[in-house]
């Protein structure tokens, strides 16, 4: 490649006074905005346009949102908490509150979001007078204007499959790590099945216990539902469970 | 003197100057004066309503009399005058303010400022704004110096801007020598700013001070050179003259050309705009020799600045673009708008080099004052001198 | 010497000239963030400085390994808000090599073309800072103006514009975008030809050329015995860049340009900046073209372990500044056990007091300008 700039310059200086190409080349930018306009957006008559998949506050939508809790893991600055919330059918459920007063616009819920019901959205006018006003409910996250490139996809290339020759097939980062159970360790308490947020785990009978003729649980986790938001993982007293990554 | 009272008598349509003003015992000008008619004009209605209600009131009382007298009249029409002058000059530096900042944007593609009027109205927020601030005073300070040296640098400013004259029937003054007494009165500012940042306890402040001196011994030399040059051409240092004599012969600018250059540079300098506001560099001195000056002082030392330079240009025009006349025209119908268009149109350079150049270094423009500006105006004094003798002017 | 005469000299001796400090900062124009500058002058001249940082330390060091790796990402951006991609290519860079994988070619052409990118936002926000320390505010206005272009097309790629959180331990956040690989390359060419534009400004400017040439002249023994690197470094005559010499990702297959000056004055510093302007348009056309031939469905992104093993990884890049090293300590969690960043502003600014010794106050700014001072990566 060529040098483009160093052998033009520097220039002779003896021409000490030199003022006339700045002034000639500002002269020229005046005519040229006079006859035009200036190249600035008056921002709050004017707004520039953004894409899809600009970075502005999160967005939920309520009815795909199962409440896992990954965006609230996932959040760097720890601004998401799962609160309850009332759905259509009257029930209590838990979901995402995202205090827009910490959020970082890092787009790190969006991205991890299992079901991609967190999306970004092209919103950034988000002052309010308050901080509790910064508060953005469930219900308020909601963005009417959700378009499909809003959403985040999170597909990645296993490293395994770039050696088998098929490095164009793309997962989800989420379809093949699957928690696993180390059954000594398991005491059966159900924990993981409450806590399950897409009902994938059942307590399944494996045999009775000799001491006191109770019948053993152990989990069973269906892998067609499972979203591997490690809730279960998290929440097991004895550290049974653990994920089992697919490289 | 009767030419230019013809001249009015002809063009004129508002005709102050026949009414018998001039006969007046007291009248204070040499010389038919238009704002001096208007403001006479006015008081007569004024003082003469006023006189009406008075002898209403106390039939054939003294004061009424003392009213329309002449003398009287002279007077309260010469207070009028002022406030006259004052407010055109105002006008007039506003609008170089909204020019600047208009044209300033523009070259650096955005927009420049843009409340009410095309952005003029922003002048007079600015205004308020400052006026309304708190008069904040730092603690140990030289509290009468700091107030004096700002007053008199705001005051000298006021003063020399009212008294550039816009034409011949528009002036304050019509001396002999009036462009050495405007550039006197022009060159006392740096003196008070030097005093002004001793008397700040700001280090910024002080070095400001410095270098408005460092500046002023730089430039004042070439330029005094320069207007003597001019006043050589003309053969006078009065200003009507040396404007007619350019509108007998050429304008002045294109037998020095060089003393045009070299002067226009001299007067940015005078008026401390970009390429030498090392006085007030706010890239290494916070804010120069103004840091510890807050609210209306410091807008009215924004303002000043601006008379300043509306004052350069104006010097400029006088000198070297025919001041109030036009070519083959002479003095016009409206020789003050002539004379302001001009005007403008140097501040537009200005406003150009501002936008173009970058902030010179203290001990560069000492180069440039004496290095290149000082043989710069000798060469055009002998180019002009050549002319002289050669019999060309 | 007669008695009448005056003896000056000794007068001269008895009188005292007090050197005067003054402080430049934490509020002061010239101070781009906050640190300060304590210059002793003698009249207008310098004579001694002392750069005074950490007004902006805010534990990120410590905060990074209460984290597990991927919720560093986003705090890597904020280093440095103008050169934020470099950054976090440099963390991501620092935890592949730690896990020893290899990362996708596509992912790495992205990583070049996102650098280049952000090294001329970066360039362009020094040029202008440059303009306002000088006194010329067109140049700031202009330069603001071709780095808008180049945010827009970071929010084209990854959807913000300064903080952009895209790179991905295992390769970059998302694909290019659909036209972006056009986008880019109109860019790019409408900035070079603009670049003339700001350049008939700066050097056909007699006035800013004479306030930065021949002054603040640094040898290459200073540079090395102080730690200077980057482009300063390069416009004092040592012929180093990590990008050539050292290759990361896929640099070695990109032709390019290291631009040196052995002057060594301000005004080499500001030239080898201006011309990595153009070499990086160069990379970044190469990078695009080499994107395109990879395809679309090349992969972008492979699936990283969370828990890196234990053990120690370093990594090296050429910020748009200078050198920037990450030093990562693993104990086999998934949070670092120490992360170490070495920034090469907290180095360059201890040059200050040799670059400043000996000019005059009006310059300092415009010597200063040079090393492009960023404080979220000095204090950290």
């Amino acid at each position: 490649m060529t040098i483009k700039y160093l052998d033009k310059y520097p220039k002779n200086l003896a021409k000490s006074l030199w003022v006339v190409k700045p002034s000639w080349t500002v002269f020229k930018l005046f005519c040229k905005t006079v006859a035009h306009r200036p190249v600035t957006v008056l921002y709050p008559y004017e707004k520039e346009w953004v894409p899809d998949n600009y970075r502005g506050r999160p967005g939920l939508r309520f009815d795909k949102c199962v409440g896992c809790g990954m965006c609230a893991r996932m959040c760097p600055t720890a601004c998401i908490k799962l609160v309850d919330a009332v759905d259509d059918e009257g029930k209590t459920v838990k979901r995402p509150q995202v205090n827009m007063g910490r959020c970082a616009m890092c787009g790190y819920c969006a991205e991890y979001c299992p079901v991609d019901a967190m999306t970004v959205t092209p919103e950034y006018e988000i002052a309010e007078y308050t901080r509790f006003d910064l508060l953005y409910g469930p219900r308020r996250l909601n963005y009417d204007k959700t378009t499909p490139g809003m959403e985040v996809k999170l597909e990645v290339t296993l490293p395994s499959d770039i050696a088998n020759g098929n490095p164009e097939r793309r997962v989800s980062l989420f379809d093949l790590d699957r928690p696993e159970l180390t059954d000594s360790k398991c005491i059966g308490c159900k924990k993981c099945a409450k806590v399950c947020p897409v009902s994938a785990i059942t307590m399944v009978e494996k045999g009775t216990n000799e001491k006191t003729g109770k019948p053993i649980l152990r989990p069973e986790i269906d892998n067609s539902k499972c979203i591997c938001c490690r809730n279960c993982v998290d929440d097991c007293p004895k550290d049974a469970l653990e994920i089992k990554e697919v490289l | 003197m009767d030419l230019v009272v013809e001249y009015n008598s002809l063009l004129n349509f508002i005709n102050f100057g026949e009414l018998g003003l001039m006969d007046n015992a007291y009248y204070p000008f040499d010389t038919y004066n238009l704002p001096y008619a208007i403001c006479y004009r006015l008081w007569e209605v004024l003082g003469g309503t006023i006189a009406w209600l008075l002898n209403l009131l106390f039939p054939d009382n003294g004061v009424s009399r003392w009213l329309i007298g002449e003398g009287a009249s002279t007077l309260f029409a010469l207070i009028l005058f002022m406030l006259v002058m004052f407010i055109v000059v105002f006008v007039c530096t506003l609008i170089s303010l909204w020019m600047e900042r208009k044209c300033l944007g523009r070259m650096m593609d955005r927009r420049g400022t843009m409340v009410g009027m095309k952005g003029f109205l922003q002048c007079v927020a600015d205004g308020l704004k400052t006026f309304m601030k708190e008069n904040t005073l730092p603690g140990k300070i030289d509290r009468m110096t700091y107030m004096w040296t700002v007053s008199l640098v705001i005051g000298v400013s006021v003063l020399v801007a009212c008294m550039v004259p816009l034409s011949a029937r528009w002036y304050v003054v019509d001396y002999d020598t009036g462009l050495l007494i405007i550039m006197a009165f022009f060159a006392l500012a740096p003196f008070f700013i030097l005093v002004s940042g001793w008397a700040q306890n700001n280090k910024y402040a002080l070095i400001g001070g410095m270098r408005a001196a460092e500046l002023m011994i730089s430039y004042e030399v070439p330029m005094l050179i320069m207007i003597a040059t001019t006043a050589l051409l003309a053969g006078s240092f009065n200003i009507g003259d040396i404007v007619y004599a350019q509108n007998d012969t050429v304008w002045f600018f294109i037998p020095q050309i060089i003393g045009f250059i070299t002067f226009f540079f001299c007067a940015t300098a005078e008026s401390e705009r970009l390429p030498f506001d090392i006085a007030e560099a706010e890239a290494e001195l916070v804010e120069g020799w103004q840091t510890e000056y807050a609210g209306m002082k410091w807008g009215l030392i924004m303002l000043a600045d601006y008379f300043r330079g509306y004052v350069a240009c104006a010097m400029v025009t006088i000198m070297y673009l025919g001041g109030w006349t036009l070519p083959f025209i002479g003095d016009g119908p409206i020789p003050e708008i002539v004379f302001l268009l001009k005007t403008w149109f140097v501040f537009f350079l200005m406003i150009l080099i501002r936008a173009a150049l970058a902030r010179v270094r203290p001990d560069q423009i000492l180069n440039i004052g004496w290095k290149v500006f000082m043989p710069l105006s000798v060469i055009n004094l002998a180019v002009v001198l050549l002319l002289k003798v050669g019999g060309v002017f | 010497m007669s008695d009448s005469l005056v003896p000056v000299k000794e007068i001269e001796e008895k009188m005292e000239t007090d050197k005067m400090w003054i402080i430049m900062g934490p509020q002061h124009p010239f101070s781009h963030g906050l640190w300060t500058l304590k210059i002793q002058v003698d009249g207008e001249i310098v004579t001694d400085a002392e750069p005074i940082v950490g007004y902006l330390h805010r534990g990120w060091e410590k905060e990074a390994e209460n984290r597990i790796y991927p919720k560093i990402i986003p705090m890597a951006d904020r280093l440095c808000y103008a050169a934020s991609m470099t950054y976090t290519h440099l963390y991501c860079m620092t935890v592949e090599k730690a896990l020893g994988i290899d990362i996708p070619e596509k992912a790495k052409y992205i990583r070049i073309v996102a650098d280049e990118v952000c090294r001329i936002n970066s360039h362009l926000m020094w040029l202008a800072a440059v303009g306002t320390d000088l006194g010329n505010l067109t140049v700031f206005l202009w330069a603001m103006r071709e780095r808008e272009y180049f945010l827009d097309l970071n929010v084209k790629l990854c959807g913000a514009r300064m903080t952009t959180n895209y790179p991905r331990i295992g390769g970059v956040r998302n694909d290019v975008t659909e036209l972006f690989d056009r986008d880019i390359l109109r860019t790019v060419d409408r900035f070079e030809k603009a670049m003339w534009d700001i350049i008939a400004l700066m050097d056909d400017s007699s006035i800013i050329v004479s306030r930065m040439k021949g002054v603040s002249y640094l040898t290459r023994e200073q540079c090395a015995n102080i730690g200077m690197t980057g482009p300063a470094m390069r416009g004092c005559g040592v012929d180093f860049d990590i990008r050539r010499d050292d290759p990361y990702d896929n640099y070695d297959k990109v032709d390019f340009e290291v631009p040196v000056l052995t002057e060594g004055d301000s005004y080499a510093r500001y030239m080898i900046r201006i011309e990595e302007m153009f070499q990086s348009c160069d990379i970044i056309r190469q990078a695009v073209q080499k994107i395109r031939a990879l395809g679309k469905n090349a992969p972008y992104r492979i699936k990283t372990p969370t828990k890196v093993p234990a053990g120690s990884a370093f990594m090296r890049m050429e910020d748009p500044r200078g050198e920037s090293l990450m030093y990562l300590v693993s104990d086999g969690t998934d949070k670092p056990y120490r992360l170490k960043v070495r920034s090469p502003i907290f180095t360059n600014v201890s040059t200050s007091k040799v670059m400043c010794q000996g000019c005059r106050i009006a310059d300092v700014p415009a010597i200063l300008a040079q090393i492009d001072m960023c404080l979220g990566e000095t204090d950290r």
